[in-house]
């Protein structure tokens, strides 16, 4: 839109016939269109949305089951259409907020009642069959006399978020989405259970206190298997982190192409953190084989460390001081020279205290990642917790919360050093 | 009047970000053995002006020569070579914290020597002399195998000069050397820039934040305000009336001793 150009269709007599006058005519045309239609939507999602939740909860607590509506469904469609015609036309509506418009007569004063009831009824002449929208402006507008104008705050005293409808209508949503959360997931049987059935797990407290001592040995041989997929996995990473960080850094990633790679790299990485490494295990299983326990843990710790050591390492390049780097770059000193003595200084020590922190964390994966089928600690106690073996459990996980506890001290201790 | 050792003509740079117009067609010349004090508010492209000259910044127009070289027409490695001979010395210092004053020090030789060796951080034994040379002409020699960070901020700028004299420069640009010291200290500093200035015939070009340094230790002074060349001239011309011109109607005068 070329600057100076008016936001809303020119009042007064329609311009002469021109070129110009039909692309206007289109242009404030669609702007009308998609700004009535925007609130229009808004407003009826808001409905539906608060409608919905409601009738759930209201169902699920009345009668147990999961259902969202307690009338037809055709009587739902209409009345989502006419809350949002009523919201819109009597008051400020959840669309008219987010578009920060509201509806004023047009010499800019509050609306009467009257122009208001005209507007909902004409509402329903313009905005539901969508086409006559085209015409600037839409038949309820004109027909009231009111408009929709950017909002003004001037004179008006401003509430406190509980006493507006948005912040009454986002409590009522959340607090609806909450029950409705906690009735899903938790029943009042599940409650009294959690209470009248703790005397079952006495087995498994006692296992802890009477090791069975002939599996020390085997255990131990686990255990190491699992630092050592932690430290395989790790050291791969790290390999390919240092270097992938490099390009995932804002800062030193400048112009169109630097830009790009650092985004494709930024966004893969984000993508393969959020899947959990033990989802990543069982991908890695069916692709290299069951027999290959422990090399399917080690591949699934090394994709999701990756991704995690990139994102780590190249937020700390992206807070490194530039004023080093110009200082060095000042005495004449080239890019590798510049990266040796400005960067490297800054970064090594953080780098490492980061691979200490994923090694640490690879090492309680490597348990969980044991579990699916991923080799070491993990795949132990998985078969001892099946087959009911709570006595060889109970040692296998005393056994991993002194290997936890020793990495954690040590990998503090280190980094406490570094710092 | 002999051939001048820098000039520089209709200098403009434009910020891309925010649009900003740090330096307006600003044009001086500086003779060999100089001190060229630049004062101005913060803000008025003070930093901006100093690192066009060694191109740390790229100039949106405008043209710098610096002893007949024209060097916004070098390439980047040509330029690279030519910084050897401009040391530049900053307000926050920008040592390398973690690493000992010596090997500071020895970074401003890495321009001289080759790539691979620096990156082993290896120097030649000539340059290890020098740089105790350098640390015993700044008075920090029992420090030279202290980390930089264990030192005071005068002793950071001390090492900060002793870098930029080991480039054996002949331009030596100081964006506020100053700024982060204590007057006391920012006298000894700014003697040894001096010295620097007297002794070694290095040209300077320093930024100075109070007009009573620059009155001090400068033989010319250029103000700049908003970008502008607003004044250029010695030090005894900046009288009340040049003074509010140049910091504004409301600006007292402070006192530095
Ligand atoms: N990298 C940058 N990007 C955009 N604007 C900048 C940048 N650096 C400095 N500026 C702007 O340029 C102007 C001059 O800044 P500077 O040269 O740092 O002044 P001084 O050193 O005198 O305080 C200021 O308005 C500042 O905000
Ligand atoms: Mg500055």
């Amino acid at each position: 839109m070329p600057p100076g150009y008016p936001k809303v269709y020119p009042k007064g007599k329609p311009r002469r016939m021109s070129l110009d006058a039909v692309a206007d005519f289109f242009y404030f045309g669609f702007r009308n269109l998609r700004k009535q239609l925007s609130i229009a939507v808004l407003d009826m999602g808001a409905v539906a949305v608060l409608w919905l939740l409601m009738n759930y909860v209201i169902i699920r607590f009345s009668t147990g089951q999961i259902g969202y509506t307690l009338v037809p469904w055709w009587i739902f469609g209409v009345g989502v259409v006419e809350a949002a015609a009523l919201w819109e036309s009597f008051g400020r509506s959840f669309g008219h907020r987010v578009e920060r418009l509201e509806l004023r007569r047009t010499d800019g004063r509050e609306p009467t009642l009257k122009q208001r009831v005209l507007y909902w009824l004409l509402w329903h002449v313009s905005v539901l069959p969508l086409f006559p929208l085209l015409l600037v402006p839409s038949p309820h507008e004109r027909g009231s006399g009111l408009e929709l104008r950017p909002f003004t705050m001037e004179g008006r005293v401003p509430r406190p978020w509980w006493r507006t409808s948005t912040g009454i209508y986002v409590a009522w949503l959340m607090g609806a989405a909450l029950t409705a959360a906690i009735s899903v997931t938790i029943s009042w049987e599940d409650l009294v259970r959690l209470f009248t059935r703790a005397g079952t797990t006495a087995k498994f407290w006692r296992s802890f206190f009477s090791p069975d001592t002939s599996i020390i040995l085997k255990t131990i041989r686990e255990l190491v298997v699992t630092v050592f997929m932690a430290m395989t996995a790790t050291s791969f990473a790290v390999l390919v982190a240092v270097p992938l960080s490099f390009l995932a850094a804002r800062n030193l990633m400048r112009g169109v192409v630097g830009r790009f790679i650092y985004t494709v790299i930024r966004v893969t990485m984000s993508i393969i953190r959020s899947i959990e490494p033990v989802v990543w295990a069982i991908f890695f299983l069916v692709w290299v084989g069951a027999k290959l326990a422990p090399f399917a843990g080690v591949l699934a710790l090394f994709v999701h460390s990756v991704s995690d050591l990139t994102k780590l390492y190249a937020e700390r390049l992206e807070s490194i001081d530039p004023g080093l780097i110009e200082a060095i770059a000042a005495t004449g000193a080239n890019r590798l020279q510049i990266l040796r003595y400005a960067v490297i200084p800054q970064i090594v020590n953080p780098y490492i205290s980061f691979t200490l922190y994923r090694w640490d964390i690879n090492i309680r994966m490597a348990t969980v990642v044991g579990m699916v089928g991923g080799g070491g600690i993990g795949q132990a106690l998985f078969f001892y917790l099946t087959g009911n073996l709570w006595k060889q459990a109970g040692t296998v996980m005393l056994f991993i919360i002194a290997l936890v506890w020793g990495i954690d001290y040590l990998s503090a201790k280190l980094r406490a050093k570094l710092a | 009047m002999a051939e001048p050792y820098l000039v520089v003509e209709h200098l403009t740079k434009v910020y891309e970000r925010g649009h900003v117009v740090a330096l307006k067609d600003v044009s001086f010349e500086v003779q060999k053995g100089e001190f060229l004090v630049i004062i101005g508010l913060s803000g008025s492209g003070k930093s901006t002006l100093l690192r066009c000259i060694n191109r740390l910044i790229e100039p949106t127009k405008g043209r710098i020569f610096i002893d007949g070289v024209e060097i916004t027409k070098l390439s980047p490695r040509q330029m690279r070579k030519f910084r050897r001979k401009i040391g530049m010395i900053f307000q926050h210092f920008n040592l390398i914290k973690r690493a000992t004053v010596m090997t500071n020090v020895l970074t401003g030789r890495l321009g001289y020597n080759p790539t691979w060796r620096t990156l082993l951080g290896l120097f030649p034994r000539s340059d290890r002399e020098l740089a105790l040379k350098n640390l015993e002409r700044v008075g920090l020699l029992e420090k030279a195998y202290v980390r930089a960070d264990e030192l005071s901020g005068g002793q950071q700028q001390r090492v900060g000069i002793a870098r930029a004299l080991m480039q054996q420069p002949e331009l030596l640009l100081a964006d506020e050397p100053v700024s982060a010291l204590d007057p006391a200290t920012s006298h000894s500093v700014m003697q040894y820039i001096e010295q620097m200035n007297r002794e070694d015939g290095v040209t300077v070009l320093a930024s100075l934040h109070f007009l009573s340094l620059a009155r001090r230790y400068g033989t010319r002074i250029i103000a700049l305000r908003d970008g502008e060349l607003v004044f250029d001239g010695l030090p005894e011309e900046i009288d009340d009336r040049k003074f509010k011109e140049i910091y504004g109607e409301e600006a007292e005068e402070v006192e530095v001793r």
